[in-house]
């Protein structure tokens, strides 16, 4: 089996190689003086005031935490659907209640405004 | 053999390593992006195992959407750099050392192959498929768990929503239908006014006026 | 593979708690106000029809169902029984303090719920793989609704710390149970059974290894010594009426998964996992009861009593035998019974701006309503073993439990310290019967139905110290 992947391996190699490669080159080949202007942060005119970033709204962590669920439940699919022939009724119905039951999730999220973004 | 071998103990070096960097590093973002390489090393050291089902769901999940959150959560809170104490990590580290040695050595020691039961290693085909296995069981055989499975997720939804979603109330929103069916009547209002007498040329061309226009 | 059609009718209490909490939590989504009494009444029906159907199943022969994943047998039904009568109650008693701390009133009704079917499933498991589903079931919720209450910050403070303690105790608990599944190859309970006596000596270590993890599981589950510290913070943190939830459910859950784990997966090494519990036992009596005295919050005292009570109920399990397994269970339900009197009081008198926090405010209550401070006084008088309270009884089943396989010593530091604990309960009736209250007007339960329940729960601990037999014989019963 373990044969199969043995292409990924190597891709993998090859994907380090090249991106690695690239920073290890750069960083030998460049010239590379920094000085304290080149390395402060550009901002039009004047030293910054704060910190650039800001906190990010509660809603996008409220987005991935359901993306993480329904991802999680495509997850429980994959094997489903591979082998839904063979299971017969019994382990059809089970993915469909176990899809019914999220549906009520769904539909308490989407009545609670948690899929909208304003 | 060799080869696998060779797989393993790269990937092992660099789950250490990385779990390690986790931890020490500084900036939050770094921590995230070393448990990424986590997991991902381990994902290939399931694959040696042939859980292959189970290591592609691992970066199909952990990496795709759990480390998401982890950003999210790590810019929500805008905490890039822990100023956490140095002092407080060396000076419960050597206890900390103690107690993995000796944790290392029992469970070498337990875990031994005499101690354990389950070593049947199974020679599959090269067409063998590590899914099929699971879903013949899995939907059947397991079919109790997996619907307490998903009732866990339903709770998942419930609380997430009914912890993060903010409250209708205090939220500004645009109600696009009421928008649409606003009339003219509604939004203009024609006043009679009786209509007013200035006094003089000096009310309008005030001394003010060009100063308002700058 | 066929489908299962009689596993459906044994799971039929579970089913029917699992549809009809989605059906509250729509209709409560379509009806429009913040605190529908639809959700209420629905959530009632909920739990008083598993009642009603576990008990038309009750005499059922004890079956497996769902490929082993699932047994129906005396215990599981009796334990079922419990856990929705008290969700039952814990519900009654929190539907005032919601209203008037705003918390989100479907979502504490359905996630509620949802953690009563957590136990439902946790008791009735048959393998490790439910047993670990339906923990997390019943974990999962409370941690959301601690937090649920919003007007203050140690509210997701307590929230977080349970959460943590939770999850690592999980990590523990699986780590441990993978150990036993390394060891014997399955994860059915009686199949881990059968296969640990065909081991050779030589593979008890491993089993042991794995062990050590489940009971430190099991101790942070039950908030015994030394994995406790959670419990005062977690019941002192969070909002009245979900300590009610949290002291009381869980721990018949608890009991479940101890029953579980040790008496039917493990019978074989209970020499190792009797150590391990005499320590914990031993350890969560003496601490619990000695920090209970100097507590002044009334929470933090009750949490600190609970740890001491998990220790006593560990007494029947160390015992080892069929006698004692059904003196633990006994236990188990007269202090979840207990517990629900005492925090139910609690939060109920939370009222009208005043948060009961410190023991101090309980100050003359007898003056105030001097059958509520009756009620209170039962339910302490039982917690401290005052004959002839249920509490009395339970402690007297326990220690015969103990004294019956040899271990006369552990007997004597168990009562030894319940006197010690006599002081801080008796402490709670000084106060209500003969210090001054600070305000003189009479305090009374919002509704009927409230005041009748608080009746029949304080009365039930009087009435089953009386007559124990029926509900002990239920628990001989079982095992």
């Amino acid at each position: 089996m373990l044969t199969n992947y043995f292409p990924i391996l190597v891709f993998i190699a090859i994907g380090i190689a090249i991106g690695g490669g690239a920073l290890l080159l750069s960083r030998l080949i460049a010239p590379h003086r920094p000085d304290t202007e080149k390395l402060s942060p550009y901002e039009c005119g004047f030293a910054p005031f704060e910190d650039t970033r800001l906190p990010f709204d509660i809603r996008y962590y409220l987005v991935a935490l359901l993306f993480i669920l329904f991802d999680l439940e495509t997850a429980f699919f994959v094997p489903w659907a591979v082998v839904l022939r063979k299971i017969g009724v019994y382990g059809f119905s089970t993915m469909i209640i176990f899809l019914l039951i999220l549906v009520v999730g769904f539909i308490y999220e989407w009545k609670k405004g948690a899929l909208e973004w304003e | 053999m060799y080869i696998e071998s060779l797989v393993f103990v790269v990937f092992s070096v660099m789950l250490i390593g990385s779990a390690l960097a986790m931890i020490v590093s500084r900036n939050t973002i770094y921590s995230a992006l070393f448990l990424v390489a986590c997991f991902v090393a381990s994902s290939v050291l399931w694959l040696l195992l042939e859980a292959e089902f189970l290591a592609l769901i691992l970066i199909f999940v952990y990496v795709g959407a759990v480390m998401t959150l982890f950003l999210f959560v790590v810019m929500l809170l805008n905490m890039d750099i822990v100023s956490h104490e140095k002092g407080a990590f060396v000076r419960y580290l050597p206890v900390g050392i103690v107690l993995m040695l000796g944790m290392l050595a029992l469970m070498m020691y337990v875990i031994s192959p005499t101690h354990f039961a389950v070593l049947t290693s199974v020679q599959h085909p090269a067409d063998y498929s590590n899914i099929k296995a699971l879903g013949a069981v899995l939907y059947t055989q397991y079919a109790y768990p997996v619907e307490v499975t998903s009732v866990i997720l339903l709770v998942a939804i419930i609380a997430a929503v009914s912890l993060a979603a903010r409250h209708k109330g205090n939220r500004r929103s645009q109600n696009i239908d009421v928008q649409l069916a606003a009339t003219k009547g509604d939004r203009l209002q024609v006043l009679k006014m009786p209509s007013e007498k200035f006094s003089g040329a000096s009310d309008i061309g005030g001394p003010e006026q060009p100063a308002r226009g700058e | 593979m066929p489908v299962p059609v009689s596993d459906l009718m044994l799971a039929a209490p579970q089913w029917f708690v699992l549809i009809m909490t989605c059906v509250t939590l729509l209709v409560s989504l379509w009806s429009g106000k913040k605190a529908s009494p639809w959700t209420y009444g629905l959530s009632q029906v909920t739990l008083l029809g598993a009642v009603v159907i576990t008990a038309l199943m009750y005499d059922q022969p004890r079956t497996v169902a769902f490929y082993g994943n699932m047994i129906f047998d005396k215990i599981s039904a009796l334990l079922t029984i419990f856990v929705c009568v008290i969700t039952a109650f814990v519900l009654l008693y929190s539907r005032d303090y919601l209203k008037q701390h705003k918390m989100a009133y479907t979502e504490y009704h359905v996630l509620t719920l949802f953690s009563a079917l957590g136990m439902m499933v946790l008791v009735s498991s048959y393998s490790f793989i439910s047993l670990y589903v339906g923990l997390e079931l019943f974990t999962l919720p409370l941690y959301a609704l601690i937090a649920l209450r919003r007007d203050a910050a140690v509210f997701a403070e307590a929230s977080m710390k349970y959460f943590v303690m939770g999850a690592m105790a999980s990590g523990m608990l699986l780590y441990g149970l993978s150990m036993l599944y390394g060891a014997t190859g399955t994860v059915d309970i009686p199949s881990i059974a059968s296969a640990i006596v065909g081991l050779p000596q030589g593979q008890h270590l491993i089993i042991v290894f794995g062990l050590v993890f489940v009971l430190a599981g099991i101790a942070f589950k039950l908030g015994a010594v030394p994995f406790h510290m959670w419990v005062p913070d977690v019941y002192d943190g969070s909002p009245n009426t979900v300590t009610l939830m949290i002291a009381t459910g869980p721990k018949i859950a608890a009991f479940g998964l101890v029953v579980r784990l040790l008496a039917e997966a493990l019978p074989d090494v209970h020499v190792a996992w009797q150590h391990g519990l005499i320590l914990i036992a031993v350890l969560s009596i003496v601490l619990g009861n000695i920090v209970a005295i100097v507590q002044t919050n009334i929470k933090r005292m009750l949490a600190y009593s609970s740890i001491a009570h998990m220790g006593y109920m560990l007494l029947g399990i160390i015992a080892g035998t069929a006698s004692g397994y059904s003196a633990s269970m006994f236990y188990t339900l007269i202090y979840a019974i207990m517990s629900l009197a005492a925090f139910g009081l609690v939060s109920m008198l939370s009222r009208d701006g005043v948060d009961i926090q410190r023991i101090e405010d309980l100050r003359g209550l007898n003056a105030r309503n001097p059958w509520l401070a009756f009620m209170m006084l039962l339910v302490m008088f039982s917690m401290a073993g005052v004959p002839p309270l249920a509490g009395f009884m339970a402690k007297i089943a326990v220690l015969e439990a103990v004294i019956s396989v040899g271990q006369v010593w552990l007997a004597v530091v168990a009562l030894l310290f319940a006197i010690v604990g006599a002081y801080y309960y008796l402490r709670v009736v000084k106060v209500m019967y003969f210090d001054e209250p600070i305000k003189k007007t009479d305090i009374e339960l919002p509704s009927m139905d409230m005041r009748v329940a608080m009746t029949i729960n304080g009365l039930s601990v009087l009435i089953l110290g009386m007559f124990p037999a029926v509900l002990m014989g239920l628990c001989r019963a079982a095992f």
